[in-house]
């Protein structure tokens, strides 16, 4: 095992929608020294940088870092679907962890187009092509985006095998709401209610528009350290990452499970193999930030983590076993849903989401006590990554 | 307004600021905040007199309102001393705006010096003057924003006006030099064409328009670009009145001489047309873009020269539209007898190659290769089409040497397309030499046929250019030939030989004839070949099968007349046989250099590029134009309302590949070829079709470009912007569906299919239930429809009907769709359509004739089988026809038979404990199953349910037939499940109620 890491800041911008935003290297900047200010660090303590994004041309991570500042640091640009932040910051966790460098930065960022997902090279074989079979042969083709058609198959193969009313897929929109409306960061902070969620349009039976996050634009940053960074800098008692796990594909993938296809055991093995490495199981974690990009992945990721039982999530969900006063609180800062999933910047925005909470600087929306935090951020192509933060 | 443009802090020098146009911009941008410098003579408009009378008003109009202005009453030809004022007030410069001028109209007849001069000094001099005063202060400053003032009158030219419209494109190229040089320092320099109501102006225009062209309507585009935010630069703006345009360079693509030879003044003129042709256009925009195709045509290298007849460096390496063509067993036969092929009908060697039904199996004349290629160049001739560079008439060309190469053994028909190019030309001193190859491939593009046609046209040597090769081949060696044939071609020959495609009068027309100086029609060159390669093939080919053919290769020395004694000679040497002929009667040699080789092996076939069994998604489902009309159905079906906002019929014309299309919008229909008189066509490209409907391409800009021609009512192509709207994804399942149809029939053509699709069902119901029809046949059929095409495999060893090519048939028989139709109706005999040509069977021909049983199906049990099909969801394609009857009765027969079952064994409602609320769709009906409190079955919704289900009936057929699964259904939506979807696991009780 290699050194404990530290998360010494974070920082975020407000999430914003598509046109709304300021450029893409502004937010990132911003994100950055706010998280550099939250550690106390001046940007020259920085050795290496990590910048995730998936739209963009290359090196949009050095444009961002730049407006930061300019001490000729290695910078490496990370993109891997959705996962795209918490790939990032496994890369920089890995760098300390290793001994390579003392102290590194991480800030993903997205600057979105409007409308649904869509591949931007038509020439050339799409990287989700053995994914997209898997849904031709199990359900064919709609005219809905693509992915509201994977996730929302997903639901429909859960619904039928475990009998989950619609309403209950619409219950974990509600529940997003309601969490977001004490979030400033987020993106839609009205509430909704389950006749509300039902009645907006449906995208793809069982999900509707509002069960569906929003392209959305934003930024967010994390600076990691190792402890004699922290030392040596007069860090006391910093939240650390316990344990941290990605997962691929695998053949489990590609057989005839939209579930399995969407990612349900790269979640289930990265959460395995980080309890493993943590020492603490399910029952320990206080606060969850998962990959809500549609209800139904929310509801799927309680089984994958372990949170409940296979085919228990309906009852999990109705008991509120997954908000406050619950076993759990998921996504409290309204997860993708609500606060928005620009893509690169998510994996950070959780990071920072769970690290407040650690600290007891999530004012409104604070897990009381939290120790114990866990995180699930996910890409479709595909890459789970599960993190464990504590705090002594 | 928050976000209002504004200019405080900046110093701003508006000249000829007293009236006008320059009095509107002084004052639009003080009132934003800039201080201006309201420059004016105070001089009449055509440069008489002076006053400071028009600068102080404006000035005091800007200080009433609040703003910061001075005076300065200085000519633009001191510019230095307008600059100095802005300086010593506020000791910067940021925006300029050249605005002074005046008029000196009259007709250059009459123009005088001093009004050359004047226009020049004020207009030119002035504007360089004021300009050269700021550049420092706005260089140092590293910020400038000018703006030159031009004219119409400069750009287009005017009468009258010969001095102002010098001065007025004059500052337009002053100010594009400066905006290249002022850029790295942003200073932004633009040029402005404005039309306004002025002192200039109000002479020559009447008081309605001058009402119009307030000068309040172009100040806002000049104070925009001397703007800070504005990033234009070197730009030339029309505007007045409203209007605001932005104008450009465009020059036509041109004519290109390669450098290094000569060109005249005559090449200049027959060249006008491409000179001056602006459907193909480029807009330079610098001075590199400008030089672009002289450098390229610079870097092409030298000149390979050329004359008024041909131009190498355009015809060599020429590629011809790539065209397509077929042929069957009939144009075999008819070109075999056209090179006297089976003169002795019983000639078991020779009837091979003209009757289809020979017992050792048809055989292509090899020689036939030839044709394709050779109807494409004279189809080219009939339509006037020829290769750019080959400016010469037919008059002048002969057939010189012809090669043709069979890589595969001919198949008995073939869809060949065909790739043919300039390959070389050589200057024979008198004459030249332009070879033509050919390449014609199947339609698994595997290469079948190549020739290289030698044309000699005669006159159009002697530019100098390549001789090309000067060794003779071929040379028969000095003995005696190995083998001699002798033929007397037929009289009437040539007139068997034309109808293999070669229409030339020559050959018929003994007016013609004698016009080109021969006595009578001459016997086609190519039909000599035919007779030769025909008696090599006899002697030479090894065990006389003509598949062991490779190539032939001839000089065409002497033209032969129908009724000569052809004398063919041969040589066997080193792997191939030299042969010559000759006419015996005018002892003339008419063939020589001759030479044909032979494989050792007959090649084998090549594989077939795309299994259609193997791997159909990746070899349809690329989208084509078809899909895209087949959403565009779907999408205007989704939405009836766009019918009535639109209401107009489009026809849609596409090329490369062409097809025709009409959208109906008023009726909600879109079918392929024209159905309906169309208001509005429109012309373009398949690819651009494809990129305009998945957004890729603008509409407008492909107008703009001339890749999009709109015929008929343009307005009404405004109302197309739909297409983009156009789920991508349903053209992809357009795709998929069509690519999953089996018998690959083509998306337009899907009401036929599917009749089609209906006798098949048929015949396999008839099949299935008669199995002692299998046993007594037992043979595998294959049906290849044409219009539209398709493929079904009857195979009566399996007993049962597929689409597609599901096992080897054994007998294949191939006919039109209509056809097929016919003589599965009883309408036309078999016998009859094969006597007809119509009906081709290869194969086993004795197995065609226990195929009687096709006409004694019973219709009705058709119609049943048929029906049944259908409700079973085997349909393969389009089942919008047919079938509508008995698929109404489907529903109510399955909750019939529900019923009987739950009245039969009333337990079984008790597993389902449900109210279930059924949705059928396609038709529609609805029902309500009360499990619950009751054990009914009811037409309509009724009360609460705890489940509702939305399923088509076929659907519903398929899940109690237990062919798709209620997983499945869910999964694909093909049912959807509202509320309890735990009931639908207790849905067992439907299996087999239909």
């Amino acid at each position: 095992m290699g050194r404990r890491v530290n998360v010494i800041g974070v920082g975020m911008v407000p999430f914003q929608k598509p046109g709304k935003s300021e450029e893409y290297h502004v937010m990132a900047a911003a994100a950055a020294k706010t998280a550099l200010k939250d550690a106390g660090v001046d940007y020259n303590e920085i050795e290496q940088a990590y910048a995730g994004y998936v739209y963009g041309d290359s090196t949009c991570g050095q444009r961002a870092i730049y407006e930061v500042g300019l001490t000729g640091i290695p910078v490496f640009n990370v993109n891997n679907n959705c996962s795209t932040g918490s790939s990032a910051l496994m890369l920089a966790k890995q760098a300390v962890e290793g001994g390579l460098v003392e102290c590194a930065l991480v800030v993903g960022f997205e600057q979105m187009e409007r409308g649904a997902l869509a591949s931007k090279y038509t020439d050339r074989t799409n990287p989700l092509e053995q994914h997209v079979n898997v849904m031709g042969d199990q359900q064919g083709f709609s005219s809905a985006p693509f992915a509201a058609q994977m996730f929302g198959g997903a639901g429909r193969e859960y619904r039928f095998k475990y009998g989950m009313a619609k309403e209950t897929f619409a219950q974990v929109s509600v529940k997003a709401r309601q969490h977001a409306a004490k979030n400033p960061y987020a993106l839609f902070r009205n509430t909704l209610t389950v006749e509300e969620v039902m009645e907006s349009p449906e995208v793809f039976d069982p999900l509707t528009r509002y069960q569906c996050c929003p392209p959305t634009c934003g930024a967010a940053a994390a600076v990691l350290a190792s402890d004699d960074f922290v030392k040596k800098h007069g860090i006391s008692n910093p939240v650390y990452i316990a344990a941290q796990a990605m997962r691929t594909d695998f053949n489990t993938s590609f057989e005839e499970s939209m579930i399995k296809m969407v990612g349900y055991d790269m979640a289930a093995e990265a959460a395995k193999a980080v309890y493993e490495e943590a020492g603490l199981g399910p029952d320990d974690v206080d606060v969850v930030e998962l990959h809500d990009c549609f209800t139904a992945n929310e509801v799927l990721t309680y089984e994958a983590l372990g949170l409940c039982g296979e085919g228990e999530a309906e009852k999990f969900i109705l008991d509120g076993q997954n908000t406050y006063g619950g076993k759990f609180v998921t996504n409290p800062s309204g997860g993708l849903l609500s606060k928005g999933h620009p893509l690169g910047a998510t994996g950070l925005a959780q990071c920072t989401e769970l690290v407040w909470h650690l600290r007891g600087q999530a004012e409104d929306r604070q897990v009381e006590g939290a120790k114990v935090a866990l995180q699930h951020n996910l890409g479709l192509g595909g890459a789970a990554v599960v993190t464990m933060y504590r705090k002594d | 307004m928050s976000n209002e443009l504004r200019y405080d802090g900046k110093v701003a020098i508006v000249t000829g600021a007293g009236n006008g146009l320059g009095r509107s911009h002084a004052l639009l941008l003080a009132s934003r905040g800039a201080k201006v410098v309201v420059n004016d003579l105070g001089g009449s408009a055509t440069g008489e007199g002076k006053s400071s009378a028009a600068a102080d008003k404006v000035v005091a109009e800007i200080k009433e309102m609040g703003g910061e202005a001075v005076a300065n009453y200085d000519s633009v030809e001191d510019g230095d001393k307008i600059v100095q004022t802005a300086m010593d007030t506020w000791g910067q410069i940021d925006i300029l705006i050249n605005n002074a001028g005046i008029l000196r109209d009259i007709s250059f007849a009459k123009l005088s010096n001093s009004d050359w001069d004047l226009v020049y000094r004020v207009h030119v001099a002035g504007t360089f003057a004021v300009t050269h005063a700021a550049w420092p202060h706005m260089r140092e400053a590293q910020y400038g924003r000018i703006v030159m003032t031009s004219s119409a009158a400069g750009l287009y030219g005017n009468f009258g006006q010969a001095n102002y419209s010098m001065a007025k494109l004059g500052v337009v190229g002053f100010g594009k030099t400066l905006a290249i040089e002022g850029a790295k320092r942003n200073i932004h320099v633009n040029n402005i064409a404005p039309i306004a109501g002025s002192r200039m102006t109000e002479t020559i225009l009447p008081q309605n328009l001058l009402d119009a062209l307030k000068p309040e309507y172009v100040s806002p585009l000049v104070a925009y670009l001397c703007h800070e935010s504005c990033q234009e630069n070197g730009g030339t703006f029309e505007v007045g009145g409203g209007f605001y345009g932005k104008l450009r360079w465009e020059r036509t693509e041109g004519k290109m001489f390669r450098v290094g030879r000569d060109i005249r003044i005559e090449d200049i003129a027959s060249s006008w047309g491409q000179i001056t042709d602006f459907s193909e256009v480029t807009h330079p925009g610098n001075v590199t873009e400008s030089m672009a195709p002289i450098m390229a045509n610079v870097n092409a290298g030298e000149s390979k020269g050329g004359n008024e007849f041909i131009d190498v460096d355009e015809a060599l390496g020429y590629e011809f539209p790539q065209a397509t063509s077929t042929y069957d067993e009939r144009d075999l036969s008819i070109y075999a007898l056209g090179v006297g092929a089976a003169e002795d009908a019983t000639d078991q060697s020779e009837l091979r190659y003209v009757y289809e039904m020979h017992g050792d199996g048809f055989q292509p004349l090899p020689t036939y290769g030839v044709v394709p290629a050779i109807n494409l160049v004279l189809d080219m001739g009939k339509r006037g089409e020829t290769a750019p560079g080959m400016n010469y008439g037919l008059d002048r060309i002969l057939h010189g040497e012809q090669y043709t190469e069979i890589v595969q053994p001919l198949p008995r028909s073939a869809k060949l397309r065909h790739k043919a190019k300039i390959t070389d030309i050589f200057d024979k001193g008198k004459n030249a030499l332009v070879i033509t190859e050919t390449k014609s491939y199947d339609e698994d593009d595997n290469l079948l046929i190549i020739n290289r046609a030698t044309t000699v046209v005669r006159g159009a040597g002697g530019w100098g250019g390549e001789r090309g090769p000067t060794e003779e081949q071929n040379t028969p060696p000095d003995r005696a030939p190995d083998a001699v044939v002798e033929q007397q071609i037929s009289p009437n020959q040539a007139l068997l030989y034309r109808l293999s495609g070669d229409w030339n009068p020559l050959h018929a027309d003994p007016g013609m004839a004698t016009a080109f100086g021969f006595e009578k029609p001459i016997l086609h060159g190519l039909c000599t070949y035919g007779y030769a390669g025909r008696h090599v093939i006899n002697k030479f080919a090894p065990e006389g099968d003509p598949r062991y053919f490779k190539s032939i290769s001839v000089r065409f020395a002497d033209p032969v007349f129908p009724g000569e004694t052809l004398v063919t000679k041969m040589w066997k040497e080193d792997g191939k046989v030299i042969f010559e002929c000759d006419v015996k009667e005018r002892e003339k040699t008419v063939i020589s250099r001759a030479a044909i080789e032979f494989y050792d092996e007959i090649p084998k076939p090549a594989p077939k590029k795309v299994e259609a069994e193997a791997a159909p998604a990746e070899a349809s489902n690329d989208p084509i134009a078809a899909d895209v009309f087949t959403a565009i159905g779907q999408f205007i079906g989704e939405k009836p309302e766009m019918l009535h906002s639109i209401g107009k019929v489009y026809q849609f014309k596409l090329k490369n590949p062409e097809s025709v299309w009409t959208l109906d919008l008023k009726a909600g229909a879109v079918a392929p070829g024209e159905t309906v008189k169309p208001e509005c066509t429109l012309e373009l490209t398949d690819a651009n079709f494809m990129d305009m409907c998945s957004g890729k391409a603008d509409p407008m800009k492909l107008y703009m470009d001339g890749a999009l021609k709109i015929s008929g009512d343009l307005m009404a192509s405004q109302k197309l912007d739909f297409l983009k709207q156009i789920d991508p994804d349903t053209v992809y399942a357009a795709a998929k569906a069509r690519g999953g149809s089996g018998g690959g029939a083509p998306a337009a053509g899907g009401g036929a299919s599917s009749a089609v699709e209906d006798v098949f069902i048929a015949i396999d119901a008839h099949v299935r239930a008669n199995p002692d029809l299998a046993k007594s046949v037992g043979k595998v059929y294959q049906f290849a429809l044409t219009e539209p095409d398709s493929l079904w495999t009857l195979d009566l060893k399996e007993g049962h009907v597929a689409a597609g090519e599901t096992a080897k048939p054994e007998c294949t028989l191939q006919l039109t769709t209509e056809n097929f139709m016919a003589m599965t109706s009883g309408e036309s005999d078999p016998m009859k359509l094969y006597m007809d040509g119509a009906l081709k069977i290869s194969g086993d021909l004795m197995a065609s004739q226990k195929l009687d049983f096709l006409q004694k199906i019973d219709p009705e049990e058709a119609k049943n089988a048929v029906a049944e099909a259908r409700a079973a969801g085997k349909s393969l394609g389009d089942s919008s026809t047919g079938g509508e009857a008995p698929k109404a009765s489907i529903a109510a027969q399955f909750f019939e038979n529900f019923e009987n079952r739950i009245t039969e064994n009333s337990a079984l409602a008790g597993e389902v404990a449900a109210v279930v609320h059924f949705n059928v769709t396609e038709p529609d009906s609805q029902w309500t199953l009360n499990f619950k409190d009751a054990s009914e079955i009811k037409m309509g919704l009724d009360g609460n349910a705890d489940v509702s289900l939305t399923i088509s009936e076929d659907n519903l057929a398929a899940w109690s037939r237990g062919e798709r699964d209620a997983a499945n259904l869910h999964q694909t939506g093909d049912l959807r499940v509202d509320g309890d979807i735990g009931v639908v696991h207790r849905l067992g009780i439907m299996k087999d109620l239909i």
